[in-house]
C-alpha cells in the first residue's frame, strides 16, 4: 500500500496560519489533483509532503509510516517543479541520473534505467543535450523523467504545465495520464488550472484559504458542488451564480420565475445563490424548462459551440449554445431555456448547497 | 553607389533616432567615456617615447626615434628580467592562492545559516578592503616585527628564535600573497555571493528529495551554476596579472628583498620616476601591457571554446 495520508495537517509561518488542518486519504494508484486559487496552500501542502516545509501540527503517514520527521530523500517520493528544476550544466541523461547517482547505484544499472525512461518519454535522441537546447516540452519531460528514474512510491507534481504554451499543455497533460496508467504510481498533482484538474484526476480536492472545500471525482465537484467556491471554481466558463428567493414553486430572480425541484412552501422567501451552469441550457423549449430572458451583448465562436455573453435581470451572465456550424441565428437570442432539475441552489448567507428535495 | 548612399544616410538617420532617443543613458555613461578618454587613452599619445631617446626639454615630438634599443636594453638588464620573473611568480602565486579564496569564502557564507552569525563574519572579512594600503603595511609590519609583532611572539611561546621576516628574501611573497588575500578575499567574494544568490532554489529543492548531502549540493549544484561567474573573474584576473599591488610592494620591500620583491611596476617606478629614465620605463609599460593584452585575449578564447562563457 502506497497511499498518503494527511490528517490534520497544520502549517504556520510564525503566527500566520496557511494550512489549517487538512485531512485527505490518498490511495495507492491514485491520481489526486489539489485545485485551488493562487495563496489557498495547495504548494505549501505538496512540499511538507514531500518534506521540503515542517509541518507543524498533525500527522502525515506515506505507505503506512509516519513521515512528519522523516528526510525527504528517504520518504521516496519524487517531485516535478513547475519550473523543471533541471541542472543547466547538466546534460539530459546526467540530470536523470543525478538521483540515481546519488545513492551510489551501479553505473550499468544507472544506463538501463536511463535508457528505458528515455525510451517511454522519447527522449532517447536527447540524452546529450543539455536543458538549454530543449524545448519547454522537452524539458518538461526530462524533469518527469528525472522523478520515474527514481521507481518512487509517490509522484509529487507542483504546476508541471504551468510554463507550456495552451497547445503544449493540452499535449503534456495527455502524456501525463497516460504515464500514470502505464507505471499506476500514486501521484498528487498540485494546479491552479481547474481544465487539468478535470481532465487529470480520479479525484479532485479544492482547496481555499488554507482549507479543503471538497473532495471527489470531477464529475461529482462539477455536478454537485458544496458551495458557491467549488462552483464557481470548476467549470469552464464556471457556473452563472445570481441572487434570488424562493417561491412556492421555484426561485424568484428579479422579475423572472426559475422552476426547480423540490419547491416547498416552508422555504418561501428564503435569499439563495442560484447557480447556472453554461452548458446547462438550452434554446428551445422543452419539457420542465423555464424561460430566462437574457440581453446579449456579445457571441464568441468557439467553433462547435458558442459563448453568448449578456445580461439577466441585471446580472452578467455567460451561456454555451451549439452553433451547428453558423453563429448567424444566434445574435438575435432574446431567451434561453433550463431544466428544473439543473438548477442549482446555495444558501444565500453561506453560500452552502441547498437540496430542497432532501 | 546611389543604394549605397542611402543605405548609408539610413544608417545615419537611425544612429540619430537612436541617440534621440536614448540620450539620458548616453549621459549616464559620458563621464566613464571622459575618464577613459583622459586617463587611459590620451597618455598613450605618451608611449611612443618607448621607441625614442627621449628628453624632457625637448618634449616627445621633437626626441628622436630610435626603434627598439630600450626593449634591447630591458632584455638585457638583469635588474628588469629579475622583475620580470618576479612579476610573474607573484602574480602566479597570487592567482592560485587569492583567487579561490573568495569562492571558498562565498560557498562558506552561502552555508552558515544563524543570520546574525553570517552577517557579522561578512562584515569582519569585507573590513580590511576599506582600509588604506599604508595602513595595511604598517599593521603587517607590525605584526611581524621581530621583537613586538604577534606572529613573532607567538613564535616564541612554541620556543622558535624571532625571525626577520620582512628583510628575508624567501618571506617576503607569502607575506605579501597572505595580506593580498587577507585585504581583498572577502570583499571579492560579494561578486561570487551574489551570483549564489541567483542559483534557481528549486535545482537545492529537487536535489534534497533526490536525496544529496549539503557537501554534494555544493560541489554538484552551486559551483557548476556559479562557474560562468568564476570564469568571468578569472578572465579578468588574468587581465590584470601583470598588475601586481605594487604600492604594498613599495611599502613593504627594502633593497634586501629586492630578489624576490622587485616586480615590473617597482621597477619601472624606480627607472621612470626616481631615475628620471622616462624612456625605459615607458618601454617597460609598454612590454607590460601587452603582454596582459595577449593573456586576456588567449583565456577569453580558451573560455569560449571549452565552457561557452567569454567576456566579449
Amino acid at each position: 500500500m502506497s497511499g498518503v495520508d494527511l490528517t490534520n495537517i497544520v502549517k504556520k509561518y510564525g503566527s500566520f496560519q496557511v494550512v489549517h488542518g487538512i485531512d485527505l486519504m490518498v490511495a495507492e494508484k491514485e491520481f489526486v489533483v489539489l485545485v485551488g486559487p493562487s495563496g489557498c496552500g495547495k504548494s505549501t501542502t505538496l512540499r511538507m509532503i514531500a518534506g521540503l516545509e515542517e509541518i507543524t501540527d498533525g500527522d502525515l503517514t506515506i505507505d503506512g509510516r509516519r513521515m512528519n520527521r522523516i528526510a525527504p530523500k528517504d520518504r521516496d517520493v519524487a517531485m516535478v517543479f513547475q519550473n523543471y528544476a533541471l541542472y543547466p550544466h547538466l546534460n539530459v541523461a546526467d540530470n536523470m541520473a543525478f538521483g540515481l547517482r546519488i545513492r551510489k547505484m551501479p553505473k550499468a544499472e544507472i544506463k538501463t534505467t536511463i535508457d528505458d525512461v528515455a525510451a517511454i518519454l522519447g527522449l532517447t535522441d536527447y540524452l546529450d543535450r543539455r536543458p538549454a537546447d530543449l524545448s519547454g516540452g522537452q524539458r518538461q519531460r526530462v524533469a518527469m523523467g528525472r522523478a520515474i528514474v527514481r521507481h518512487p512510491k509517490v509522484f509529487l507534481f507542483d504546476e508541471p504545465l504551468s510554463n507550456l504554451d495552451a497547445k503544449l499543455r493540452t499535449q503534456m497533460r495527455a502524456e501525463i495520464k497516460r504515464l500514470h496508467k502505464r507505471l499506476g504510481v500514486t501521484s498528487i498533482y498540485v494546479t491552479h488550472d481547474q481544465v487539468e484538474a478535470m481532465t487529470l484526476a480520479d479525484r479532485i480536492v479544492v482547496m481555499n484559504d488554507g482549507r479543503i472545500e471538497q473532495i471527489g471525482t470531477p464529475m461529482e465537484l462539477f455536478n454537485n458542488p458544496v458551495n458557491t467556491f467549488v462552483a464557481g471554481f470548476l467549470g469552464s466558463p464556471p457556473m452563472n451564480q445570481v441572487k434570488g428567493t424562493l417561491t412556492h414553486t421555484g426561485v424568484k430572480v428579479g422579475n423572472t420565475e426559475i422552476k426547480i425541484d423540490g419547491a416547498s412552501a416552508t422555504q418561501v422567501g428564503r435569499q439563495v445563490v442560484v447557480g447556472l451552469r453554461p452548458e446547462h441550457v438550452t434554446l428551445s423549449v422543452k419539457e420542465n424548462t423555464s424561460a430566462i430572458p437574457i440581453v446579449l451583448d456579445l457571441v464568441e465562436p468557439l467553433g462547435s459551440e458558442a459563448l453568448l455573453h449578456g445580461r439577466f435581470e441585471g446580472n452578467e451572465v455567460v451561456f454555451k449554445a451549439e452553433t451547428n456550424g453558423d453563429i448567424g441565428h444566434l445574435s438575435g437570442v432574446t431567451e434561453i431555456h433550463v431544466a428544473s432539475s439543473l438548477v442549482k441552489l446555495f444558501d444565500g448567507e453561506t453560500g452552502q448547497a441547498l437540496n430542497l428535495g432532501s | 553607389m546611389s543604394n549605397q548612399k542611402a543605405n548609408s544616410n539610413g544608417r545615419l538617420l537611425r544612429l540619430y533616432d537612436h541617440f534621440k532617443r536614448e540620450w539620458q543613458i548616453y549621459i549616464l555613461l559620458l563621464p566613464m567615456i571622459i575618464w577613459f578618454a583622459v586617463f587611459l587613452y590620451k597618455p598613450m599619445y605618451g608611449l611612443q617615447i618607448a621607441f625614442k631617446d627621449y628628453s624632457i626639454f625637448r618634449g616627445i615630438a621633437a626626441s628622436p626615434w630610435i626603434g627598439f634599443e630600450h626593449f634591447q636594453t630591458l632584455f638585457g638588464s638583469d635588474q628588469f628580467m629579475r622583475a620580470l620573473r618576479n612579476t610573474f611568480m607573484i602574480s602566479m602565486l597570487s592567482l592560485c592562492f587569492g583567487f579561490p579564496m573568495p569562492i571558498i569564502l562565498a560557498l562558506m557564507f552561502n552555508e552558515i545559516t544563524n543570520q546574525i552569525f553570517k552577517r557579522t563574519a561578512q562584515t569582519v572579512v569585507y573590513l580590511p578592503h576599506f582600509i588604506s594600503t599604508v595602513i595595511i603595511a604598517g599593521i603587517v609590519i607590525t605584526a611581524f616585527s621581530p621583537t613586538a609583532g604577534i606572529v613573532n611572539t607567538f613564535l616564541g611561546w612554541l620556543g622558535i628564535e624571532p625571525i626577520y621576516f620582512l628583510i628575508k628574501p624567501e618571506w617576503f611573497r607569502p607575506i605579501f600573497i597572505g595580506s593580498g588575500i587577507w585585504q581583498e578575499a572577502g570583499f571579492s567574494s560579494i561578486v561570487f555571493l551574489a551570483a549564489i544568490a541567483g542559483v534557481n532554489p528549486s535545482l537545492y529543492e529537487s536535489a534534497v528529495v533526490d536525496g544529496a548531502s549539503r557537501w554534494q549540493m555544493m560541489w554538484k549544484i552551486t559551483l557548476p551554476s556559479i562557474l560562468p561567474t568564476i570564469i568571468i573573474m578569472l578572465i579578468i584576473r588574468i587581465g590584470n596579472l601583470l598588475e601586481v599591488g605594487f604600492e604594498l610592494i613599495i611599502v613593504l620591500y627594502q633593497p634586501s628583498t629586492y630578489e624576490t620583491a622587485d616586480v615590473i611596476n617597482t621597477y619601472i617606478y624606480r627607472q621612470g620616476v626616481q631615475g628620471a629614465q622616462y624612456d625605459l620605463a615607458a618601454a617597460a609599460g609598454l612590454f607590460n601591457a601587452v603582454i596582459a593584452f595577449v593573456l586576456v585575449m588567449t583565456a577569453n578564447t580558451i573560455s569560449k571554446r571549452y565552457s561557452r562563457t567569454s567576456l566579449w
